[in-house]
Formats: C-alpha cells, structure tokens, sequence
C-alpha cells in the first residue's frame, strides 16, 4: 500500500473525525483519549524504578 | 468499459516525446498527467495501477462514471505508457479548466457536495479517496465533475479520510465564510493554494459565531485538536484510532453528517449595482433587438465555434444566444452574485454548455501554486474562437483608468490565433459612459474617442461588420483578428 497517504492528513484532523461522527464517533475519541493517559500512568512507575 | 464523453476514444495515442506533463499533476508521486495534443492522459506506477484496476471492476465506479460525475476514463492498451509507469488512462477533456476561486458560492457547494456524494459512494464499496481537495472538481458546463481518477484507493478498515483536513480548507471553510458572515471567499482561494487554515478560521469565528452550524467542530475544535497532536505522527494516531474502534460504518457517518451540513448551507448576497445591471443600463428595446441581431449573426458566421467566452456576462444573455451557436461558453462576469444568480438559473434550466465564472478582467487569475505553473494563468487557458465584449469597454477604459490599446490587446489576446471579436464601443457621449466620465476629471481619456478605438480594432485585424445602434450613441464591431 506504499503511495497510499501521499498527503499529510493531520492527526488532529483525523482525530476529529471521530468526533464529528456522532456519539459512537465521540466514543472511539474518549477510548482514544482514555488509552493514552492510562499508558502514561503506566509507564511512570517503570520510568521511575 | 464503455466510456461516456470520451472525447474521440478511438484515436491513437501519441508517446513518447508528445507528452507533456500537466504542471498541476505532481503532489501524488502514484501517478501522472500528461497532455498529448488534445488527449488528457493519466500514468499509473504499479500499485496506483493495481488501484485502477480494481477501481474499475467494483460495483460503485461504472455508475459514476456513466452518470458523468467522475470524468470519462478508459485504459490504453499495454505498452502504451512511458518508461517507469505501469499503465496509462485517457481521460475525458474538460472543456475548460477553472480554478474553485473562479466560482461562485453555489458552484463551490455543488462541488463539494459531488466530493461527498463520491466519497459516500466508495467507502462501502472498500474504497476511500486520498485527497479532498476542491481541485479534484471541474465542470461541464453547470455540471460538476470529479477529475482526479488517481485518487480513488482501496481503504484501510479503521481508517479516517486522509482528505478531510484538505476538504475543509479548500470547501467547507470558504463555503462557511460566505455563508456565515458573508465575506466572498474567492480572494482567500486565490491567495494561498492550500485553502484556509483551521486558526485562521477561529480567529473569524469568535463570540456567537461560534455556535453556527459547523463552526464549533469543524473549526475550533479541529484547530485545538490539531494544535494538541502537531507532534503526532498520523500514523501512530492511525494506530491509535483503529485500536480504539474506528470504522468504516463511523467514515461513512461522518461523511453524511458533512452532506448535511453543506447542504444545509445558503448564501444570498445582498442586492449590488450589477445584479440589477441589464435593467438599469439604457437599453432602449430597439437597441437591444438591433444588439441581438448583430450578435447572432456574428456567431453564426464564425469559421470555428468551438469556445466563445462572454466577457462581462452579466445575466447571460449574450451568454445563452451563443450557446446556440457554439460548443462551449465559458461567461465571466466580476460580481459573485450576479455569477451566483446565473448558475442557479442556468442549472435549474438544464443549460450543460455554458460555464459562467468570477473574474475581474481588470484583475484576471495570475498563474498560482508551485513556481506559479500549478494553476495555469486565465490568459493561459483561453484561446476562444469568439471574444464577446459587450458593453465591457467603457468599464475598462473609463472605469478603470486602462488605456484603450492596452483593453483591445487584452481581449485580442484572449482569443485564438484566427479567432473573432464581437465587440461594443460606448461613445463618449452615452449616459452609461457619461455617468463613469463624472467620476473622473474633466478630459483624462482625450483618446476615449471612436476613431481611435477604431484605428485599433484595424491594428489587429480586419472590421468586418459595424453597426450603430438606433440610439446612436453606441457601435458594434465584428473583427476577424490577425492578418
């Protein structure tokens, strides 16, 4: 699939895609959102020890 | 596949050193345009080729295709495509290319509305479009066309539209300026290639405006989103928002929810000077009779009838009686309104061969993008068979301070070489020029005279016709120029 992305598409702006997609958009968005910041939580612990 | 409005598809195809690659044609490294004499040709790499050929077999493409919104397209037999590529498309040709910041608002809402209505057709079919700009769309007449065949991939489940942030800029933000706050968005088109930046937008929409339709998501909320993710890369969000569920069923949500919104989407200017014009200009009903006489009989008579351009199209009179006679119109007229009020009406009768545009003649389309080659020049993209410049001089002569030789080599140069002028001199002494002439200082055009206008048009080619009109305060002119 080389080519396929030719154009910087904005990772904003495919984030907000999901937003303006209605409530299941505003979901995967949440999930999204959630996933990073539990993986930040997750990682201090380790980065500390 | 039989293909629709492909032009002449039986004729061979030149290579080699015929083709000359289309200087808009180079930000998507899968594929090429190329002109060979009048054919518009298409080189696939292998994958882009792959994606043809696929794009071909599927069930959504052939309706689109038969339907005219994407532009006719066949594959040449193999062998015919250039070193380094894998195969090679012809496609329809436009009859001619303009540029979105030649359109007026309901054009660009037309457009973007065929964009969608494409979009919303391949996704369930497993197809996506790479792009979303408003240069994937020309026209037939009042006809949108999608023309970037190239475009067209096989989608990535999980995947948003890699073309939104392009759509907003170059669609829904210019359609959201003039429908929102009334501020005409062909300057800002003109000025930066790319469209409107999502902060540029937030900064016109503050306060209340916040909450018109669109504005808060598409705008503000884009802009903060894409403000917080800069050090992103897209593929790690990709990454990101397939895991988190993005699908195909959200993509098509989106795209119905944007539909929706466009559609939803009206501008209606306010009353201007020109919008009133053919009522209010002076025309006495002899003249105009006397007027159309000498119009039709001139564009009956041209040797070639291919393209004639209205310069000055106002309501699309002259505009619509040489569309009886020619293959193509293309009517330019300055005020976006009046260019606005006459696509409506000419889409509502159904008229396919008249393409009217927004453009200032004192001011025309520069050559635009990279190295100012990337969006051909209007001078570029003329060559019309028959120039028509009615009641267009005095405008360009009094209202705007050009000198006489420099209008009638401006519009000797926009036709093509052989071609004809059907153009209107206003003496100094009618209402319509006086009331200009008040504006100015007393005796600033001494050569504004009809003799001098005259030993131009001799200047550039032979007067075949004249006639004044029965008010006597204006003459016609008919010239076969060069020679």
């Amino acid at each position: 699939m080389k080519h396929l992305a030719y154009l910087d598409a904005g990772s904003g702006s495919l984030i907000v895609q999901a937003v303006v997609g209605g409530i299941a958009g505003v979901a995967v968005a949440a999930k999204l959102y959630w996933r990073r910041l539990v993986s930040r939580f997750r990682r201090q612990p380790t980065d500390q020890s | 596949m039989a293909i629709p409005h492909l032009r002449d598809a039986a004729q061979p195809v030149p290579t080699g050193t015929d083709l000359r690659p289309e200087p808009g044609s180079f930000r998507d490294p899968a594929n090429q345009v190329f002109h060979a004499g009048q054919d518009v040709l298409r080189a696939l790499d292998e994958t882009a080729a792959a994606h043809w050929r696929a794009l071909a077999g599927s069930d959504f493409f052939p309706p689109l295709l038969a339907t005219g919104k994407v532009c006719g397209t066949e594959e040449l037999p193999p062998g015919t495509a250039p070193e380094r590529w894998a195969a090679m498309l012809r496609h329809e040709r436009i009859p001619f290319v303009s540029h979105p910041y030649e359109w007026s608002f309901a054009m660009l809402r037309d457009a973007a509305l065929l964009h969608l209505e494409i979009l919303r057709a391949a996704l369930p079919a497993g197809f996506t479009t790479k792009d979303g700009s408003a240069y994937n769309l020309q026209w037939r007449g009042t006809d949108p066309i999608f023309i970037d065949v190239g475009s067209f991939a096989p989608l990535r489940e999980g995947e948003p539209w890699a073309g939104y942030r392009q759509f907003c800029q170059t669609l829904l933000y210019p359609l959201l300026l003039n429908a929102h706050i009334g501020v005409d968005f062909q300057p800002w088109l003109r000025a930066r290639i790319d469209g409107i930046e999502p902060d540029q937008m937030g900064r016109l929409f503050r306060g209340t405006r916040r909450l018109l339709p669109g504005v808060l998501t598409h705008v503000h909320l884009h802009g903060s989103v894409q403000r917080r993710n800069a050090g992103r890369s897209t593929a790690v969000v990709r990454e990101q928002l397939r895991d988190a569920g993005y699908s195909r069923e959200l993509a098509l949500a989106t795209v119905r929810g944007m539909e929706k919104l466009v559609r939803r989407l009206d501008h209606q200017p306010p009353e201007s000077h020109w919008v009133d014009y053919q009522r209010t200009c002076g025309y006495s009903e002899d003249d105009r009779a006397t007027k159309e006489r000498f119009v039709t009989a001139a564009l009956a008579s041209a040797p070639r009838r291919r393209l004639v351009l209205d310069l000055g199209a106002n309501d699309g009179r002259y505009a619509r009686l040489a569309a009886r006679h020619a293959g193509y119109v293309v009517a330019v007229e300055q005020d976006p309104a009046v260019v606005d009020r006459l696509y409506r009406t000419l889409r509502g009768e159904g008229e396919r061969r008249i393409l009217p545009l927004v453009m200032d003649l004192a001011d025309p389309s520069p050559g635009g993008g990279w190295r100012g080659r990337e969006r051909a020049s209007f001078a570029a993209r003329t060559g019309a068979d028959t120039v028509l410049a009615l009641a267009l001089v005095h405008h360009l002569a009094i209202g705007r301070n050009v000198p006489l030789p420099e209008v009638i080599s401006c519009l000797t140069a926009l036709a093509a070489p052989g071609g004809r002028l059907v153009v209107e001199f206003v003496h100094p002494e009618d209402p319509m020029a006086r009331r200009l002439l008040a504006n100015k200082p007393d005796g600033i055009f001494p050569d504004y005279r009809r003799d001098a206008f005259e030993a131009l048009l001799a200047a550039h080619g032979t007067v075949e016709q004249r006639l004044e009109l029965p008010s006597g305060s204006r003459t016609l002119y008919q010239v076969a120029l060069g020679g």
